[in-house]
């Protein structure tokens, strides 16, 4: 009991059907200051999963535990503690980097001592500073993607869930994202992401968990999922264990 | 009629298709349709049948018009078309600018063809045309059932209807398209959409408003203004007789050389507009656009306003929201001209019009109020992240209630502070038939609200029959409950009939239930 208080992030039973299964009594545990990343192939449930650990979506049944805070019994303690990133940036074409920090602060209730130096500090560090006055209608892909990533890290979140964080971005952005992440766990932040770019697991990634079917087929680091498989690089393991070699 | 790949021709038939898949004109919102459905194509060829029919009564009806028509047209027919050409030309003006600003900056295929091997000439030539298709189509279809009747009945003359309108629409698509780029040139693309789009909305109801204003000015002021124009219009004066100004009026009756002249400067000015504004089109909007990113950081880096209260966050975003975008302002901005006319009526006859203008003003208070709340509730850009946030999504909703109701309070603020001071009963009542209409308008549009997105605002009624509907009777029922209560609060002396009573409380009960079943109907996901 004591252990499962220190998860950040503890999913137990949890299912969810649309016609079929997405996800099917999914149990999955991620500690505190860990970088887990969850891969699967296409339709596996990863999106599902984060979307229902970000309270988006409602599960048919089982829990979500964040931070030890039921998702279901408690909402609003368990999201003030989590910040959710989709593929697709959920951002407003029509604001400013400025505005659009300055509401996802307020959604999260941040006092202006603290957000506003965390908001400076953020788009200085994603290359945003001097576009902060013009409206994100005109961004390119990355620049959007890495606005929501300001925006998911303007409440300083304990537990930060990305959806594919990294499509469609280009070299630079990718690495500026991949290092903000790493920082985040040494700081004490846990990361749970997914990812189709199986180098990025393999090189960030501490654990990693492999769905199929909605349900978990493999977990551990790179080197126990080497060693339940025939070796090799993630890519032969993760095709191996999803039966696609 | 075959036209090759990559002609003009097959350039202005991909134009029109692209007109009509994006009008789908009665076509309910499905998934994977587009254009005009089935049922929507039966009705519009009804009521194009029906037209022709009215058209045939009306004009046989006119005893002698034709004789009229075919050898001298009277000069005040001539002057009354006249008048209706520029009010009509007035319209165009406001749909070309709108056509101009969607086909420079909104439909967003602009590079797709200009990567192309056709002529950039071309491609400006066919969407300039596009525009006239466009506008022409619809006055066309309400217009061309008299030329019809017309020839029907003898009146072969009346088919210079057609031509009048391809010429009007000729000349106000040019004129909106070079208006259109000369504002991108001096104020910039983000800024054009702003003018350009609130100048369509005034020009639009520009003819409205004259009606308006002189349809309720004083005797005395129409006979003076009619004094200022008596010269003018004397024969032989500037707007005499032989005026050019009486021009299109005489070319809708099919004289030939004003039609003659009158297709001789659309070409004109078509062709001119083609010529010297293309390459600007091609490059310098190109170009505009791309500079839209290129914006001059303020000194000092960027400045924040964080602290706001939850709900305080939420009003502001929406507001900025609205107000940078020009398709909205324009539509806002339209609703509330047409509420000018009632103030004016309320600031200089009030007493005896009190109960029409509370009720009008009842009614379009609730119907801003429910486009607001579409705009606001609906059209929601990001409402993932407003899920995850760690707040109730009923807070949410309950800020963005207050965002919607905000500005008709603040509209009806004036005249209800002129009435107050005139009779303060019926400022109170009317007071209270505007609050309740705002507050159920926006009710009902949260509560029938499904996910749409902000472009379209203008089709936001097309499959929500339900929310449509309740909007709409609520607010009659408001509307017509401010008619009554104001009626029996100015009477000189009590009714003695207890009608009026009992359709107020008969209103009330209406638009009760309307709340009521726009609350059974609601959607939960909180």
């Amino acid at each position: 009991m004591h252990h499962d208080a220190a998860a950040a992030l503890k999913l137990t039973a949890l299912s969810k059907h649309f016609g079929r299964p997405a996800v099917d009594r999914l149990d999955l545990t991620v500690r505190q200051g860990e970088l887990y990343a969850l891969l699967g192939p296409n339709g596996a449930g990863k999106t599902t999963t984060l979307r229902m650990v970000a309270g988006l979506l409602a599960p048919d049944s089982g829990s979500v535990e964040i931070f030890g805070i039921d998702l279901a019994a408690n909402p609003a303690a368990a999201k003030q503690k989590i910040a959710y990133l989709p593929d697709d940036p959920m951002l407003y074409a029509k604001l400013k980097p400025t505005e659009y920090l300055e509401f996802v602060a307020g959604l999260w209730g941040i006092e202006a001592a603290d957000a506003a130096p965390r908001a400076h500090r953020l788009l200085e560090w994603l290359d945003l500073s001097r576009h902060a006055h013009e409206l994100t209608e005109g961004f390119s892909r990355g620049m959007k993607q890495k606005l929501a990533l300001a925006g998911a890290l303007i409440h300083a979140p304990q537990l930060l869930i990305l959806d594919e964080p990294l499509t469609g971005l280009d070299a630079a952005a990718a690495r500026q994202v991949k290092d903000l992440l790493l920082e985040h766990v040494r700081a004490g932040g846990t990361v749970v992401l997914t990812t189709h770019i199986l180098e990025v697991a393999e090189r960030l990634a501490q654990r990693i968990g492999i769905i199929e079917h909605g349900r978990l087929i493999a977990q551990g680091t790179l080197d126990e999922l080497r060693r339940q498989t025939d070796g090799g690089t993630l890519e032969d393991v993760f095709l191996q264990l999803t039966g696609q070699s | 009629m075959n036209a090759g790949a990559g002609s003009a021709l097959w350039l202005l038939k991909h134009e029109i298709r692209m007109f009509f898949f994006n009008a789908s004109f009665g076509a309910q919102k499905k998934a994977a349709r587009r254009g005009i459905g089935k049922g929507g194509a039966a009705l519009w060829i009804g009521t194009f049948a029906l037209i022709h029919v009215l058209a045939f009564i009306l004009l046989d009806r006119i005893d002698g018009a034709g004789a009229a028509v075919a050898i001298a047209p009277p000069h005040a027919l001539v002057m009354g078309l006249s008048g209706l050409f520029a009010a009509a030309f007035s319209l165009m003006m406001s749909s070309g600018l709108r056509a101009s600003i969607e086909v420079l900056f909104e439909r967003g295929d602009l590079d797709l063809l200009l990567s192309s091997p056709l002529s950039s000439r071309g491609i400006f030539s066919v969407r300039l045309a596009g525009i006239v298709v466009g506008i022409a189509s619809i006055y066309l279809f309400f217009l061309t059932p008299f030329a019809n009747a017309g020839l029907a009945l003898g009146h072969y003359r009346l088919l210079g209807i057609y031509p009048v309108v391809i010429n009007a629409a000729t000349i106000a698509a040019s004129l909106s398209m070079l208006f259109t780029l000369g504002l991108v040139r001096l104020l910039g693309v983000r800024r054009t959409r702003v003018v350009a789009q609130v100048i369509g909305a005034l020009s639009g109801a520009l003819f409205f408003l004259l009606a308006q204003a002189y349809g309720n000015a004083a005797g005395s002021v129409r006979q003076q203004v009619a004094g200022w124009f008596a010269p003018l219009l004397a024969p032989g004066a500037a707007l005499g007789p032989d005026s050019v100004i009486w021009l299109p009026g005489q070319a809708v009756l099919g004289t030939p050389r004003p039609l003659l002249a009158l297709s001789m400067i659309a070409l004109a000015i078509f062709a001119l507009t083609v010529r010297f504004t293309h390459r600007f089109f091609v490059h310098g909007v190109q170009q505009a656009v791309s500079l839209m990113r290129v914006v001059k950081a303020s000194a000092g880096g960027p400045r924040y306003r964080f602290g706001r209260s939850l709900a305080q966050v939420i009003i502001v975003k929406e507001w900025r929201l609205i107000a940078r975008d020009p398709q909205l302002v324009s539509q806002v901005l339209l609703q509330l001209l047409y509420m000018l006319p009632l103030v004016f009526l309320l600031l200089t006859k009030g007493g005896e019009r009190l109960p029409g203008l509370g009720a009008a003003l009842t009614f379009l208070c609730g119907s801003l109020t429910a486009a607001l709340a579409w705009v606001i509730v609906s059209a929601e850009d990001a409402p993932d992240l407003l899920r995850a946030a760690p707040c109730a999504m009923r807070t949410i909703r309950r800020a963005k209630l207050i965002a919607v109701a905000m500005p008709a309070p603040a509209l009806m603020a004036l005249p209800l502070l002129w009435i107050l001071t005139r009779n303060p009963l019926a400022a109170l009542l009317l007071c209270g038939t505007v609050a309740g209409s705002v507050t159920t308008a926006a009710f009902i549009a949260m509560w029938c609200a499904r996910p749409a997105a902000r472009g379209d605002f203008k089709t936001r009624g097309k499959g929500n029959f339900l929310g449509k509907t309740l909007e709409l009777l609520n607010g009659l029922a408001w509307s017509g409950l401010a008619f009554l209560l104001l009626m029996m609060s100015t009477a000189q002396q009590p009714s003695p009939s207890p009608w009026p009573l009992f359709g107020a409380a008969g209103l009330a009960v209406i638009a009760a239930a309307m709340v009521l079943f726009g609350y059974l109907s609601r959607t939960r996901d909180d």
